[in-house]
C-alpha cells in the first residue's frame, strides 16, 4: 500500500530509502562518502528535518544548504540529475503518484535553484534540466 | 548588462507596512532580511523551495519567474545585504490589517531603514 498522505514518518521512510539508494550508487556514493565521511545518522537526521521543513512546513530544519553545497569539491551538475532520478524513483515506489509529483516538483525547484548558485556564470548559457 | 539568474521567491508591495512575518518561521534557510516596515528574501540564499508563498497572510510573496516583477528582484537583492537577518516572528504592526491591500504602497510608504532583525 503505497503512502496518500505526507507524514513525518513518511518522510522518514523516505529518507532512508533515497540515502540507502545514494550509498549504493556508484555515481554519487564517491561524493556523498567524501562529504560525510564520519556519521550518516547526524545527515539523514538533517535530512529528516529538512523535508518536514519543505513538506510540513515544521521549521525544523535550519541551515544554509547553498553555502554547505559550495564546500564541496568535485560538484558536477550530472550529479544533480542523477541525484533527482534516484529520488524520483523512491518517491514513485513510496508513495501514491500525487505526493510522488508533489515531492518531485519540490526537489526539481531546489536542486535547479542550488545547480544555479553553484555553477552558473553570466557570460555562459544556462542549461535548464528538463523534469 | 549580464543577465542575472536566479530561482528564488520575492517579496513584494504589500508587505510594506503589513509585515506580518510568519514567512520567516517556515523558512528552512533562513533567507528573510528585515527593513523597517517590509522584509525581503536574499535571492542567494533563497532555495526555491516556496514554503513562505502559501504562509504570507498578504500574499505578497511570488517566485521571480514573473517578468514584471524584476524591479521587485533588484530591491530583494540590494536590501537583503543591507538589512539585519530575521528568523523569529514578532508581532505584527497594529495597522497592518488596515494597510493589506493597498495598492502603491512603495511610492508612499516604503522605508529604506534596516529593521530591528532577531
Amino acid at each position: 500500500m503505497k503512502i496518500d498522505q505526507i507524514s513525518e514518518d513518511g518522510i522518514r521512510r523516505l529518507v532512508d530509502e533515497f540515502y540507502a539508494r545514494v550509498r549504493a550508487d556508484t555515481e554519487l556514493a564517491p561524493i556523498f562518502y567524501r562529504a560525510i565521511p564520519g556519521d550518516w545518522g547526524l545527515h539523514l537526521a538533517t535530512m529528516r528535518d529538512f523535508w518536514s521543513s519543505v513538506m510540513l512546513t515544521s521549521g525544523r530544519y535550519k541551515g544554509n544548504p547553498v553555502a554547505v553545497h559550495l564546500r564541496i569539491e568535485g560538484m558536477e551538475p550530472r550529479l544533480f540529475d542523477r541525484w533527482l532520478e534516484l529520488f524520483s524513483d523512491t518517491c514513485g515506489e513510496l508513495f501514491d503518484e500525487g505526493l510522488a509529483e508533489s515531492l518531485r516538483a519540490k526537489a526539481l525547484r531546489i536542486a535547479e535553484s542550488l545547480k544555479l548558485a553553484l555553477f552558473y556564470r553570466p557570460d555562459r548559457p544556462w542549461p535548464r534540466s528538463v523534469p | 548588462m549580464a543577465e542575472e539568474r536566479t530561482l528564488t521567491f520575492i517579496v513584494t508591495d504589500n508587505c510594506i507596512k503589513c509585515k506580518y512575518m510568519d514567512c520567516v518561521e517556515v523558512c528552512p534557510v533562513d533567507c528573510f532580511y528585515e527593513g523597517e516596515n517590509m522584509l525581503v528574501i536574499h535571492p542567494d540564499e533563497c532555495i526555491d523551495c516556496g514554503v513562505c508563498e502559501p504562509e504570507c497572510p498578504a500574499e505578497a510573496i511570488f517566485p521571480d519567474t514573473k517578468p514584471e516583477l524584476e524591479s521587485w528582484l533588484k530591491l530583494n537583492a540590494d536590501y537583503a545585504l543591507v538589512w539585519p537577518n530575521i528568523t523569529i516572528k514578532r508581532e505584527p504592526p497594529a495597522d497592518a490589517k488596515e494597510f493589506d491591500g493597498v495598492s502603491g504602497k512603495f511610492e508612499r510608504y516604503f522605508s529604506p531603514n534596516p529593521g530591528q532583525g532577531d
